[in-house]
Parts: C-alpha cells; sequence; structure tokens
C-alpha cells in the first residue's frame, strides 16, 4: 500500500496544475491579508484569520477536482489497464488513490494554515492576537482550527461523492459539476431543509443537511436550533455516508471491465 | 517443460454475447507464442481476461499455478504486458513512467538496461506528451518489460515502429525468451510474428481451432511456392496455365509446388518452350495463407456441425 500511495503523490507532484495552485492559493491569501489590513472595517482581521484568508473554499474547489481526475485520468490516457494488472488488487489500487487524496487535503490545510499563521505575524503582529476570545469559549485560533476540521470533513462528503461518480462515469466533468453543486446546495436549500426538518425530525438526516457542518461549527447559536443537531451528530453523520458512498465505490470499481 | 500460463475452458459473456467458448491451452516457459485471428476473433477479451481486466463466467486462469481474477491477482507480478495502446501519462518524461512502475530491487539498473536496448536514451527524460507514436509504443513494451518478468503479454507490438525499431525489440524478445521469458504475441503482422514465433494460438470466433507450432503450420499448409525469374515471364506464365501448373496472382512468376517433383517439371518445361530461367527461389509456406486456409477450414467444419446438429 505504501508503493501504491507513492506512487499516485509522485503523479501529485510531478503536474504543473499542483505547483501553480499552491502558488495560486498562497497568493489570495496574501492578498486577503493585505485586503484586510488596508480596509479592517470590511475585511474584518479577526474574521480573515478564521476563514485562512478564503482559503477554504479555494482547496474545496482543487480537492474536487484532484479527487475526480485522480480516477478519471487514468481512462482519459488510457493508463487504467496499466494500473490494474499488476499484482496490486482492485482494492488496493482503490484505497491508494483515496488516501493519496486524503494527503493531498491535509497538505492544503497545512499550506494554508501555516500561511495564514506567517501572514498575521507578518501585517497583524500588534493588532490581532490568535489568543482572543472569539465566543464558545473558544480563541480565534482554536475556532479557526475547529473550523477547519469540520470543513476537512464536509469536504470528504463531497470528495466521496465525487470518488463515486468519478468512477461510475469515467468523467471528470460529471464528477466535479456535481460536487461544486453540492458544496453550494447546502446553502441554496437550507431554507427548505429547516422546513423539512422542523416538519419531520428524521428528515435532518439527508446528505446535504451534513455539507453545513463547518457552518454550524462556525454560528453554532444559530445552525442548532435550525437544524435541530448537535455537532457530535453532524460529525456522525459525515462519518457514516462517507463511508456509505466510498464503499459503493469500492463496490462498483471490483466488479468493472477495464 | 511446466507451464507459466494455463488457461482451462474458460467462457466469458458481455451480456447475451458468448465471446469466449471454452477457451483451454498452455504456455510453456521461454517460449514465444502467437496469438492469431481475425479481428473481432476474442483476442483482446482473452488478454484482458488473462490479465484480469475482465471478470469471466466460467473456467480458470493460472499464472504459475496461481488463480488470476479481477479481484486477486498477485501472480501478475511476474507479468509484463501491454495491451490495445500505450497508456501514457503526458506531464510525465519517459523516465518517470519506468520508474513510477519499476519494482523490487536494482530498479535503476533494469531501467537503464531497457532504455539502452531498446535505444530511448535521446528522448527519455523528455515529457511524454510531445512523443511520437512508435516512441510511446517503445515506452508500452519498455513499460512491460522492466521489471523483466517471466511472462510478457504484447499486443501488436510492432504497430507504429520503423525497421530499426522493430528489429532491436525482435532482437530484445528473442533474447529475453533463451534466458527463460515467455512471450505470447498477438499481431496481425504475421510476417514479423512469423520470424518470431515458435508456437501459435489460432483462435476464431471466441474459440481456439488451433494450437500448433509454427513449423507444423507452414508444413502442414504445403504452401511451398517456386518463385521463378525468367528472359520472358509473359511467355513463361502462358506456358505454365497451358501445363496445368498452379499460379499466384502475384505479378512475378510463381508457381505453387504440390510435391518435389514440380521444380524439375516446371524447369524442363520452361526450357523446352525457349524460356531462359535466369534465377530460381523456393519461397517458405507463409504464415497469412496457412492462417487463411487454417480459418477457412475452421469454419467450414462448423458449418457442417452446425448443419447436421440442426
Amino acid at each position: 500500500m505504501y508503493t501504491l500511495v507513492k506512487q499516485e503523490s509522485f503523479k501529485l507532484t510531478k503536474k504543473v496544475s499542483t505547483w501553480i495552485s499552491t502558488g495560486f492559493l498562497v497568493g489570495v491569501e496574501i492578498l486577503f491579508a493585505f485586503l484586510s489590513r488596508i480596509y479592517p472595517q470590511t475585511f474584518v482581521p479577526a474574521n480573515m484569520f478564521e476563514s485562512l484568508y478564503f482559503a477554504r473554499p479555494i482547496i474545496i474547489f482543487y480537492m474536487i477536482a484532484a479527487a475526480a481526475t485522480i480516477i478519471t485520468m487514468e481512462f482519459q490516457y488510457g493508463t487504467m489497464k496499466q494500473v490494474l494488472y499488476r499484482r496490486y488488487s482492485r482494492g488496493q489500487i482503490l484505497v491508494s488513490k483515496w488516501l493519496a487524496i486524503f494527503l493531498y487535503t491535509l497538505y492544503w490545510y497545512v499550506i494554508s494554515t501555516g500561511v495564514a499563521l506567517l501572514l498575521k505575524a507578518m501585517l497583524f503582529h500588534h493588532t490581532l492576537s490568535i489568543h482572543q476570545g472569539a465566543g464558545d469559549g473558544m480563541s480565534i485560533f482554536t475556532r479557526g482550527l475547529a473550523i477547519s476540521a469540520a470543513s476537512f470533513v464536509s469536504l470528504w462528503l463531497l470528495l466521496s461523492v465525487v470518488f463515486l461518480l468519478a468512477n461510475l462515469f469515467r468523467n471528470s466533468a460529471a464528477a466535479v459539476s456535481v460536487g461544486i453543486i453540492g458544496y453550494f446546495a447546502a446553502y441554496i436549500v437550507t431554507q427548505l431543509l429547516t422546513i423539512l426538518i422542523q416538519k419531520w425530525d428524521w428528515a435532518k438526516w439527508n446528505p446535504v443537511t451534513m455539507t453545513l457542518y463547518p457552518s454550524m461549527l462556525a454560528r453554532p447559536g444559530y445552525y442548532q436550533p435550525l437544524l435541530n443537531m448537535q455537532g457530535w451528530q453532524m460529525l456522525l453523520g459525515n462519518l457514516i455516508y462517507i463511508a456509505l458512498f466510498l464503499g459503493i465505490g469500492y463496490y462498483v470499481f471490483n466488479r468493472r471491465n477495464v | 517443460m511446466s507451464s507459466i500460463l494455463s488457461v482451462q475452458n474458460l467462457n466469458k459473456s458481455f451480456g447475451n454475447k458468448h465471446v469466449l467458448h471454452d477457451v483451454s491451452f498452455d504456455l510453456k516457459k521461454g517460449h514465444i507464442v502467437g496469438l492469431i485471428g481475425p479481428n473481432g476473433a476474442g483476442k483482446s477479451t482473452l488478454m484482458k481476461t488473462m490479465l484480469g481486466l475482465f471478470n469471466y463466467d466460467s473456467g480458470s486462469v493460472k499464472i504459475a499455478g496461481e488463480t488470476v481474477t479481477p479481484q486477486k491477482h498477485e501472480s501478475l507480478s511476474k507479468v509484463g504486458a501491454l495491451i490495445e495502446y500505450p497508456g501514457i501519462y503526458p506531464f510525465l518524461t519517459g523516465w518517470d513512467h519506468l520508474q513510477l512502475f519499476a519494482d523490487g530491487d536494482h530498479q535503476l539498473i533494469h531501467i537503464q538496461k531497457i532504455i539502452s536496448q531498446l535505444n530511448m536514451d535521446s528522448y527519455i527524460k523528455r515529457k511524454a506528451k510531445g512523443y511520437s507514436l512508435g516512441m510511446k509504443q517503445k515506452l508500452g513494451i519498455a513499460l512491460a518489460l522492466v521489471n523483466f518478468p517471466d511472462l510478457v503479454i504484447l499486443d501488436e507490438p510492432m504497430n507504429g515502429l520503423d525497421p530499426q525499431a522493430t528489429k532491436d525489440l525482435r532482437d530484445l524478445i528473442i533474447s529475453e525468451s533463451q534466458k527463460g521469458t515467455t512471450f505470447l504475441i498477438s499481431s496481425h503482422i504475421l510476417s514479423e510474428l512469423q520470424r518470431l514465433a515458435q508456437d501459435l494460438l489460432i483462435i476464431d470466433e471466441g474459440s481456439i481451432v488451433q494450437q500448433t507450432t509454427m513449423h507444423e503450420l507452414l508444413a502442414s499448409q504445403g504452401k511451398q511456392t517456386i518463385m521463378l525469374m525468367t528472359s520472358d515471364d509473359k511467355k513463361a506464365r502462358e506456358l505454365l496455365k497451358k501445363a496445368k501448373f498452379q499460379t499466384t496472382p502475384d505479378p512475378r512468376v510463381e508457381v505453387v509446388a504440390k510435391d518435389d517433383e514440380t521444380m524439375p517439371e516446371v524447369l524442363r518445361l520452361l526450357i523446352e518452350g525457349g524460356v531462359d530461367v535466369l534465377d530460381v527461389t523456393r519461397l517458405e509456406g507463409n504464415l497469412e495463407s496457412s492462417l487463411l486456409e487454417v480459418l477457412k477450414q475452421s469454419r467450414i467444419k462448423k458449418r457442417l456441425a452446425e448443419e447436421q446438429a440442426e
């Protein structure tokens, strides 16, 4: 498995897009950090730091694309056969791709958090303390980390669907589109969701609700009564749906002719 | 001699379409085996099934005694393959590809060795997106051979190769087979296969219609041809036709030899007819005509069997 994950990571590191997108993400963080310094009323420094200077939505789009293409590129370039007719089982091949994407997600969160801390130290050394209170007994830093962790989990819920669709359709466009729609879906249908949840409590367990996990951690007082859910319930729901979608993808991948 | 690959009673369907019918054969270690048959005969399906890319309905595929299925195929560590066309990542160099798929000990030595054997040094460090068809094909072959496997399965390996590359590949296949590597090669370039393969598997409509050696096939079809260069080809052809000798449609003067007496009879006829014979060559039987004959006979037999069954 170590060899397979190493091989998948090797492919990622050899893509020019990996390095260009890293540069772009760092550039966006620097831009928003400067905007926050110049216009602190509009771009509130504490909020901007918590949001990792707008890095999270970018990471989500990057990861949706990466998860889709790590499978579909093998079909597009005709390399899937070569990847499969080796001693490794199909299950191992697929799991190695999941693990590579997991490590890649970690890479983005570590980079963006590191850059955010660096920018805070350079531009807001005297004006912003990461230890200052942010409500709910959390500091700005710990709250930022908690939101990042929740966003990581709900991102993986989206990625599990993207993996499944990439596997089913061998087409990154379909998988990426559904991933991006999935990202916005929860915000678009929040009102409808809350009506449904108020009427039928069990409706809260649908996967779209689970993608609101980071929003709930950011504004627990607003979302908890609205969705009728606790943080741990959302975490559990996310994990169950991730396991379910990855499991279906695993079954499909094992059965298909290549 | 033990077998490296054993396929027994293999059946494979796509929906209602039965594409492999009770396919059985064994490959002996160190042999070069040609898998030949018309388009749509089931060659690619058979190779893909052997490599664990397709599920199968019944039967077994064993490599070095271990069963191969899409779910479990550890024995494929002993196999290298190139199926249909080489899969190439455009953002990687040729070297990166070899590094990615090289396995086990002495990887760098293996990579360097295969690059030299296939004369790929001049472009191996360039991104593969700029490779020509022949370069990609060579890289695909290098990927199949980089781990120096016991069994190599190649589908149309000569596609896009120039004469020098074809010769390099032929020499490499022969030298590796002499060291004990088994090759299963599917190709429509039958003249090339005729120079390489010792054994043959002839497949048609999903069934193995003949498993034989190259020598046996050519001898059994009796396709000995005598090629003549004469002072007057037109007159020579007329004399041969009149004497009821079987000629070929070739623009050169060619006579099909039915037995050892044909050559002296032809020479006598032409000389007595006033045609000077400048040169005579006895052509070996050729795989193309032999294959077509085997396929024809097999289809006739099949049709007769079907008619009798009705």
